[in-house]
């Protein structure tokens, strides 16, 4: 699993969803969360962070910036490509999960999620790429 | 890494509803499956003595074989004094049917709903179980996952009054398909949305307002996902849209004309709250 210190950031453009997915890490342990309203937001915090993030959890669906806008931005980029990247969506459609694979996504959540579904994907996503 | 959706690959699948058969044709069916279909399915499809929608969404091909099933499956429908419908047919599908001078016993309606007005199974002003179910399992399941709240459905009753909602907040979604329209609202009076919002983000709130607000329409979105699948999985061709949300005191909603409201109340440990289920003229 993530060590408790991990830098986390957390993608929705819906602050009850930030604030719940925020309460389940806090639950895990976590405490160095940082939330943002669409990708365009997080891609700023991601460029602007002195401390890396060591995994970013975002929803699928925002606007401007959809989540698989900024997987792509953060996959392109050397500085931050190695970053792990779970994704969050209501409906994961076939498509959607190619897509999202295609540009490598470390892991995809369904809504609703409990805190130890999250919590299974978060480590399943650590165990991937420390092997 | 698993995948939740309705896609059905070279498969067919036959599902027994409260009035209805459903059989789901996907991807290429091969002649060994034809033949199957008929030692196997066919017998039980037609001893149920129901109405039969072919739900076609996923059929990419359709082999002569296939065309000799479904031709002996129209005529033993047909014999028990039942009817055949097909839906959400490929318009290369449907040329077919034409060109094999099977598109007049093999009656093509747009989706479920269609299907179920043609066959006199459901009024106009009325929703069939089917379509209800999947909102209520979809809110109890949403509930219990997301937010840990167990719930139970009450006695589901038909409101007139189109515009006035039952709460203080809620989470509106469209409910479209190529022939209906309509809203899935969940509405919920103030002191049962700030119970499930505290408890939800660990935080203690005494009023409605925008740290929130938008959990109602999360709560609705994840609710309408849910029940998408299950109804787009009978055939239902709903269509993906984005939440909305209204708050006041005996807040209105103004949408198109409401044909018919069915509204499902909840009881929860955290307060009550009512889940709308709105069809328009389209």
């Amino acid at each position: 699993m993530f060590d408790p210190k991990t830098r986390i950031l957390i993608v929705d453009d819906m602050l009850s969803m930030r604030k719940m997915i925020i309460k389940m890490c806090k639950d895990m342990g976590y405490t160095d969360l940082i939330g943002a309203e669409d990708g365009d937001k997080a891609w700023e915090e991601i460029q602007k962070a002195e401390q890396p993030f060591g995994l970013v959890i975002s929803d699928w669906n925002m606007p401007n910036c959809t989540g698989l806008d900024l997987l792509k931005r953060v996959r392109a980029d050397a500085k931050f490509n190695k970053t792990p990247f779970l994704m969050l969506t209501a409906e994961a459609e076939g498509h959607q999960v190619a897509a999202a694979v295609t540009s490598g996504v470390d892991g995809y959540v369904v809504k609703p999620f409990a805190q130890t579904g999250l919590s299974e994907k978060m480590a399943a996503v650590h165990k991937k790429r420390a092997s | 890494m698993n995948v939740v959706g309705t896609q059905l690959d070279n498969r067919y699948i036959v599902n027994e509803y409260n009035k209805y058969t459903i059989l789901r044709l996907g991807g290429e069916l091969n002649d060994a499956q034809a033949e199957q279909y008929l030692k196997e399915a066919l017998p039980k499809i037609i001893s149920s003595s129901f109405d039969l929608i072919i739900n076609c969404e996923y059929l990419t091909k359709l082999s002569q074989s296939w065309l000799h099933a479904l031709g002996a499956t129209e005529q033993s429908i047909r014999k028990n004094n039942k009817g055949l419908r097909l839906i959400l047919v490929r318009d290369d599908i449907k040329l077919l049917l034409v060109d094999k001078g099977l598109s007049r016993v093999l009656q093509v309606n747009t989706n479920l709903r269609d299907a179920l007005l043609s066959l006199e199974l459901v009024g106009k002003k009325s929703l069939d179980v089917g379509f209800i179910n999947p909102f209520l399992d979809a809110t109890l399941t949403v509930l219990k996952i997301q937010a840990q709240i167990g719930a139970n459905a009450g006695k589901i009753y038909i409101r007139k009054d189109s515009s006035e909602l039952s709460g203080d907040i809620s989470g509106v979604i469209g409910l479209v398909s190529d022939s209906f329209s309509g809203n899935v609202i969940i509405t919920f009076p103030e002191k049962t949305f700030l119970a499930m919002m505290s408890k939800m983000h660990g935080e203690e709130y005494t009023e409605i307002n925008k740290e929130n607000a938008d959990g109602a329409s999360e709560l609705t979105n994840m609710i309408f996902g849910q029940a998408k699948i299950t109804l787009n999985e009978q055939g239902y061709g709903i269509k993906t849209a984005l939440p909305s949300l209204i708050v006041g005191k005996s807040h209105r909603f103004s949408g198109n004309k409401v044909e018919l409201i069915v509204v499902v109340p909840f009881e929860s440990e955290l307060g009550n709250f009512f889940v709308e289920i709105c069809l328009s003229d389209n």
